[in-house]
């Protein structure tokens, strides 16, 4: 399926996922109801946006004691907001912290990757740096492995 | 044509475990025997329902054509007596026999009934059934007091429930604290704090020593004297697993159905899963019932497979529980307090009404978490939940610098300046 798939080392923080993620879905620019989250650790310099990775055996569906989350046929973690009482069980299970809540609405929100605008995730489109991509999760996991064992190749042949 | 798969039950475990058989076994006959009548519901959401926040059809987790789909005959109104073992029959309430080749116990828990005198003769509500959900609505929309008889869980959620109908709560609470089941005495300070400014009167650490009619309303009379008069009573005095139908002897029980790690009975094609079923803990090599609807589930799926031919060990179920009343959510993980041997981390202290713990044992892994805040608190227990089941230690959660507040939580508090999206 496709995913976001994050370039970690080419994040700078900027936040721009985070409003185009809100605006996208609340239609209003408040980062605090974004469904991607840049983690920052400022003294490392080190940022990493996360969000829901829609799991092939999801723990917040599993635990869902209302079927509100489930998975769709093209593999899309999808909350029901409908069915969801807001129990808040999926976000006590998912092991990335990445199951979000919306405050007034009092609902469980995750990524949905933009199922409903026609040019797909918008943290993708308006993230600057391309620290993100919207791409085959298999593709983008043998292009990144490539890139890595260059990075290694590099090191260990300069040691040389 | 072979015996067919038949489940006792029609909620987490058994639907799970017919999802279970499904995934190995497509085509072999599933019957799911369910003692009440209709489609599947959350008793999770019946508290919303009380509280006239959900319909009734949105309790629903299962439709008609959902049994449909997955090829399962569901017998409404079919309570199991007897379970003959050897013969693998079972026998309804009704005098209905019905053969299985292989048979799932997930007949759940009920409501204790707690010994106070008079106690049948007034009319009561229990928050466990639809069924009883149904009485509790109608007599909250006409009652103006009431009295929650248990101040745990399922107590704490109709009190909830009856506050946002407007009734005027009385709880009384056994132990010293409310919540006892997911809360250390610190953190029961702290949300009896947060249930008594909601105007909600307490008496914690007091028993009810009978019930009777005055007029319109009922009395309750405490063990040492004082008498509180209300339109009506709750009763939650926690629950007990379903064991009537296995009393015969069909197979081990302890407090719950005893299982081995493949959820398997002593019997050689009798299963349990669920609130019924004590089952491998993960925490410690003693077996645990924890009755609560993630453990159902993952029960229910580990039997279904192994009902079907697989050979899946279950890897022990993990005490978990998370709840938002009277504007405090509540988290808990595992073995949240502590023992002697146990060492505690709190991180953030309890300023502020925030209290967040840390348990961990002596060998330094993470074995238990608590938590006590608003919602923003709780996707960080989902970390330390993942932790804790992989088996983390404490110094990799230390080590693990939490990511400081981005400007959009500092800026806008909780986020909730926002206008409110439409439902």
């Amino acid at each position: 399926m496709k995913q976001i798939i994050v370039h970690q080392e080419k994040c700078t923080a900027c936040r721009e996922c985070e409003v185009a993620c809100s605006f996208a879905h609340e239609g209003v620019f408040v980062p605090a109801l974004s469904r991607i989250r840049v983690n920052d650790f400022y003294e490392e310099q080190f940022y990493l946006p996360m969000t829901c990775v829609h799991c092939a055996d999801a723990p917040c569906a599993t635990v869902c004691p209302t079927v509100a989350i489930e998975k769709e046929a093209d593999g899309q973690i999808l909350v029901h907001e409908q069915r969801c009482i807001g129990c808040k069980m999926c976000l006590l299970a998912c092991p990335f912290g990445v199951m979000g809540f919306h405050p007034e609405v009092g609902v469980a929100q995750n990524c949905d990757l933009c199922r409903n605008v026609a040019e797909g995730p918008q943290c993708v489109q308006f993230c600057v740096p391309q620290a993100l991509e919207y791409a085959e999760v298999e593709t983008a996991a043998a292009a990144k492995q490539k890139i890595y064992a260059a990075t290694i190749q590099q090191s260990l042949l300069s040691q040389h | 044509m072979p015996a067919p798969y038949v489940l006792i039950g029609n909620s987490a475990a058994a639907l799970a475990a017919v999802d279970g058989i499904r995934r190995f076994d497509r085509r072999g006959r599933i019957v799911l025997l369910n003692r009440e009548k209709g489609p599947a519901y959350s008793r999770v959401a019946l508290p919303y329902f009380v509280a006239g926040e959900r319909r009734l059809e949105d309790l629903l987790i299962r439709q008609g054509p959902d049994y449909q789909r997955l090829g399962v005959e569901l017998m409404d109104e079919a309570t199991v007596t007897a379970i003959d073992a050897a013969a693998k029959q079972l026998r309804l309430a009704d005098g209905r026999q019905v053969a299985f080749g292989k048979l799932l116990v997930a007949t759940g828990s009920s409501c204790v009934i707690p010994p106070i005198r008079g106690l049948e003769t007034v009319p009561r509500h229990y928050l466990w059934t639809l069924a009883d959900a149904q009485g509790m609505k109608a007599a909250a929309e006409k009652a103006r007091s009431a009295v929650v008889i248990g101040g745990g869980f399922i107590g704490m959620l109709a009190a909830e429930a009856l506050r946002k109908l407007d009734v005027r709560l009385t709880i009384v609470e056994m132990a010293p604290q409310l919540l006892p089941q997911l809360l250390d005495g610190e953190g029961g300070r702290l949300f009896a704090q947060a249930v008594a400014a909601a105007g909600v009167t307490l008496r914690l650490g007091s028993t009810v020593a009978a019930v009777a009619r005055q007029g319109e309303q009922i009395e309750v009379s405490l063990k040492g004297g004082e008498s509180i008069a209300a339109d009506m009573i709750a009763v939650a005095a926690g629950v007990q697993p379903n064991l009537s139908c296995v009393a015969g002897g069909a197979c081990a029980t302890g407090k719950g159905i005893l299982v081995d790690e493949h959820l398997q009975t002593d019997k050689a094609d009798i299963f349990a899963a669920g609130d019924v079923a004590e089952a491998g803990d993960f925490l410690s090599e003693a077996r645990a019932i924890h009755a609560i609807w993630p453990t159902a589930v993952e029960q229910g799926r580990v039997a279904g497979a192994n009902m079907a031919g697989k050979s899946i060990a279950y890897g022990g179920s993990l005490g978990m529980n998370v709840v938002e009343l009277f504007n405090v959510t509540l988290a808990e993980l595992g073995r949240f307090r502590e023992t002697a041997a146990d060492d505690v981390h709190l991180l953030g202290g309890s300023a502020g009404g925030l209290y967040r713990k840390v348990v961990v044992d002596g060998a330094g892994y993470l074995v238990g978490a608590m938590y006590v805040g608003d919602e923003n608190g709780v996707a960080e227990m989902g970390v330390i939940h993942g932790m804790i089941k992989r088996r983390a230690r404490w110094r990799e959660l230390a080590d693990f610098k939490l990511p400081r507040f981005t400007y959009a939580t500092t800026i806008h508090g909780r986020g909730r300046t926002v206008p409110a999206r439409a439902r």
